[in-house]
């Protein structure tokens, strides 16, 4: 109910991280830097972090401009609190390559159901097609 | 004290100063800051001296003009009362100078041309010497130099820039200006200094007043930009270095709140129900000692900002360009050292939720919903125009908020120093996105919105209420959710008394409102019946028209026959005549060629130009027609007697009708008599109407003297005259003397006439009802 990050602790916000989440799933951490009415963000040294089951990394990205209709959400990372130590931070390399094995494996499996589904006579329409009705 | 000043080669004289001794009225009263208790300082006059001294050595090449410019300053004069009335006086002429100043800044990028144009301001005061740089465009000077004159930095880091290092004209700048009005609100930042000079502080009147004209709200937001010195060519010197050009649009680009209120709200916003967080008057309980470095206003321009960057005094004098634009990252940078520069010390911790420029002070004191301060912080973050938190909720986030400031309070200033990148946004500009978030939670019906968090609270409370007992009462505050009024903006158009239309702001709020378009809908019988009678109208008058074409034609035909050779005469002639007999056609009955259509007469009669054309008309006639026309008026005369009430235009007939009723044979004249008398009534009908009466008299008059002149009259052949005067008679005396209009002119004979046909008696009496006696004549 609050929009505690802007009011409160943006006055912090020297070095306060905040993480946004994108509508297309990803994750960015970096300093907020200017936000408007429309939730456009202006991200400084940002993070693009990456999660595969227990796994992280972070890609560091520079600077982003995000417009404020793809964000979903937006929060402070309070640095202070201890991070979950359940999550294992691993090198870019290796998280792109989890990332692609799990990629791959959704694509298989996707494949597998629609081949499935075919074969019984029905298709499920994908989600991205929808659109074009 | 200020002796420097008299030694100056360019002092200033004092009557000029005195002269602005009157001006002290015009001081802004609410001015405390600048002239109240904080406003005058010992510490500040010895600065102001070693400043002055400074400037002096710097400018010996200038042969002293920046002392002289010193000397103009508002520090001139002998005592430190009219230390405060350049403000005042700029700052009255600010106001009203505004619209100029604004018009000298689109066109003054040339220093040239402000040269030129300067009003005549305060810094007039000096004789024969060219205003010192700052001194004419001071009153229109912004707020946005930061006012640090302190010159010994105590506890400031040594940064990258030397922004609190001010050249003393800037210096003057601000304290002329300290009571402008159009002083941004949020600048009272920029005073806090070692001056002890306070925030200019603006009563809410003055921000409503100003809130009225978007372009002030502007200038309020934004500030206006220096105005650029003049550049005195005849001595060579460039004060270009003292301000830079003004720009001529906005200095911050591309933040939104460049208005104060947002686009398309009409000028009046009822802002009641938000609060203003920002604080409005502004004491400032400044320790002179502490030397503050100045605190940025949350927003300064890069103007400013750049003017501290390339302060003079920490470079060489004239530097070769100045660019109006400082990028973000040089004001960020300045902010951040600015603030890490601040001595502890001060009261709250260092950290504290003020926003990007630090404020030793706070805003205006929190609200009274907020819950009991902790650490005697006020909060000033929790705005109360944003929402309507419940204080339970509002107590946990600040508790929240300051248990992370208070571990965060160690490293921070370190940190800030470290983050170049920081504060970007300005806290105004925070704020506004913020609360536009929050405007769209306000609710005129909470219980609606937001069901469960009224209900949460409200189990919250009564627990607190159960578990307490409720002895201790400020814990368990109600939530009294405000409700957002429902406010009416409906937009009225502003109108000027006596002026035509309306003005109009016409934005996204208020469509255009310019036109009062009231529909009037009649019913569909009114309309036609309206329209028929226009249409008769018309008709009638249509054919009026004609008639009268044709009737000056033939008015005129006597001019032409003058004037046309012999041979065509004929032809006019029967020209003439033809035209005469369509007149007459037009006027009488279809078939009968003796009887004027009563149609006709009735419609052309009926409007007053008709009974105009019908006088004309009459006298061109043949006198058989024009009788027989005179007869057609006496036939309807009982009919256009009602019509012509008012304007008795009828009575242009009687000096033609007149001349037909002489020219009348006897018989004639007893079938008009006849005829006027018509049907019962109508001979009452017709008295009440000046022409009727006057015809009747005619009539009678005409009567009477055929036969008395006239021996062999044949009006007493038969009994028809005689009785028709008889029934006139009886009618002259029955009618009420209300009803009888008066003729036009009574005919001498009248009497004579009755005395023939009543007996003394009633004689008598008509004489006495028409007025007539034996010598009228």
């Amino acid at each position: 109910r609050t929009a505690a990050p802007l009011s409160c602790s943006s006055k912090h916000s020297t070095k306060e991280k905040h993480l946004v989440l994108l509508r297309d799933g990803r994750t960015l951490i970096g300093f907020l830097r200017s936000i408007d009415q429309f939730a456009n963000l202006v991200f400084h040294q940002t993070v693009e972090r990456i999660h595969v089951g227990k796994k992280f990394g972070d890609i560091p990205r520079g600077i982003f401009i995000v417009r404020g209709e793809n964000v979903v959400l937006l929060g402070e990372i309070d640095m202070d609190k201890p991070c979950d130590t359940v999550l294992q931070q691993v090198s870019i390399e290796e998280i792109l390559e989890e990332q692609r094995l799990q990629q791959q494996a959704k694509q298989e499996t996707e494949k597998a159901k629609v081949t499935a589904l075919k074969d019984r006579g029905l298709s499920i329409p994908k989600a991205d097609n929808l659109d074009e009705y | 004290s200020f002796h420097f000043l008299m030694t100056s080669p360019f002092n200033c004289t004092l009557e000029k100063e005195e002269g602005l001794v009157e001006e002290e009225d015009e001081i802004d009263q609410f001015n405390d800051d600048t002239f109240g208790d904080g406003a005058i300082d010992d510490d500040w006059q010895e600065e102001h001296k070693r400043l002055a001294e400074l400037e002096e050595r710097k400018n010996d090449g200038l042969g002293g003009l920046g002392l002289g410019g010193l000397g103009m300053g508002g520090m001139g004069g002998g005592d430190s009362s009219t230390v405060q009335l350049p403000p005042p006086a700029s700052r009255e002429r600010g106001g009203g100078d505004l619209a100029e100043s604004l018009a000298m800044l689109i066109l003054g990028a040339d220093p040239a041309i402000a040269s030129v144009g300067g009003p005549a301001g305060p810094g007039d005061r000096s004789t024969g010497l060219p205003p010192p740089p700052s001194m004419p465009q001071q009153h229109h000077h912004p707020s946005q130099l930061p006012s640090h004159h302190h010159l010994t930095p105590s506890g400031l880091p040594p940064g990258p820039l030397h922004p609190s290092l001010l050249s003393y004209q800037q210096h003057q700048h601000l304290l002329r200006r300290g009571g402008a009005p159009m002083q941004q609100m949020n600048s009272h930042n920029i005073w806090e200094n070692n001056m002890g000079f306070g925030p200019v502080s603006v009563t809410p009147g003055l921000i409503t007043q100003m809130e009225d004209s978007p372009l002030m709200s502007i200038i309020k937001e934004v500030g206006l930009p220096n105005r650029p010195p003049p550049v005195m060519s005849e001595d060579g010197r460039d004060f270009s270095e003292r301000a830079p050009p003004p720009r001529s649009s906005s200095p911050v680009i591309g933040s939104p709140p460049v208005r104060a209120v947002p686009i398309g709200t009409p000028p009046k916003q009822p802002m009641s129900h938000i609060h203003h967080p920002t604080a409005v008057h502004v004491r400032a309980p400044v320790h002179h000692q502490h030397r503050y470095p100045p605190s940025f206003p949350e927003r300064i321009s890069p103007n400013t900002l750049l003017n501290m960057a390339n302060s003079p005094l920490c470079r060489p004098p004239f530097p070769a360009g100045v660019g109006p634009v400082l990028s973000q990252i040089q004001r960020a940078q300045m902010l951040n050292s600015q603030v890490a520069g601040f001595p502890r010390g001060c009261q709250g911790p260092p950290l504290l939720p003020g926003g990007g420029g630090f404020r030793p002070f706070f805003g205006q004191p929190p609200p009274h919903r907020m819950g009991p301060h902790h650490n005697h912080v006020p909060c000033p973050i929790i705005r109360h125009n944003t929402t309507h938190l419940h204080p339970q909720h509002r107590r946990m986030l600040t508790q929240r908020m300051q248990s992370r400031g208070g571990y965060r309070g160690g490293r921070v200033g370190d940190w800030r120093s470290r983050d170049p990148y920081s504060n970007l946004m300005t806290q105004r500009e925070k704020e506004w996105v913020a609360k536009i978030q929050m405007m769209q939670l306000q609710s005129t019906d909470p219980y609606l919105d937001d069901y469960y968090y009224q209900n949460y609270f409200e189990k919250m409370e009564k627990r607190q209420e159960r578990d307490r007992d409720g002895v201790r009462k400020e814990h368990t505050t109600k939530l009294i959710t405000p409700q957002v009024a429902k406010l009416e903006h409906t937009y009225r158009p502003v109108q000027f008394a006596g002026s035509l239309g309306k003005l109009t702001v016409s934005s996204v709020n208020n469509p255009r409102k310019m036109i009062d378009t009231v529909v009037t809908s009649r019913t569909d019988d009114e309309e036609k019946r309206e329209k028929q009678v226009w249409n008769k109208r018309r008709q009638i008058l249509y054919t009026v028209e004609k008639m009268y074409s044709l009737l000056l034609e033939v008015q005129d035909f006597e001019k032409r026959f003058m004037q046309t050779p012999e041979e065509q005469r004929e032809a006019l002639l029967e020209q003439h005549k033809t035209h005469t007999l369509q007149l007459y056609a037009s006027l009488k009955e279809k078939e009968w060629d003796d009887r004027v259509s009563d149609e006709q007469c009735l419609l052309i009669m009926s409007v007053r130009k008709g009974k105009r054309l019908i006088s004309r008309l009459i006298p061109f006639l043949p006198p058989l027609q024009a009788a027989t026309v005179v007869m057609g008026i006496a036939r309807n005369l009982h009919a256009l007697a009602k019509k012509d009430k008012q304007d008795q235009a009828l009575c242009w007939l009687v000096e033609p009708v007149a001349v037909v009723i002489s020219s009348l044979s006897s018989a004639a004249l007893t079938d008009l008599l006849q005829e006027l008398q018509g049907s019962e009534g109508q001979l009452s009908k017709v008295l009440q109407n000046k022409f009727g009466v006057t015809l009747l008299y005619l009539i009678l008059s005409e009567g009477e003297r055929m036969q008395s002149s006239d021996l062999n009259c044949q009006l007493m052949d038969d009994n028809r005259w005689t009785e028709l005067v008889f029934s006139v008679t009886r009618e002259l005396l029955n009618v009420p003397p209300s009803s009888l209009s008066p003729p036009l002119f009574t005919p001498p004979n009248l009497l004579s006439l009755f005395s023939r046909y009543v007996d003394r008696q009633r004689l008598e009496l008509l004489q006495e009802k028409l007025q007539i006696s034996a010598l009228s004549r």
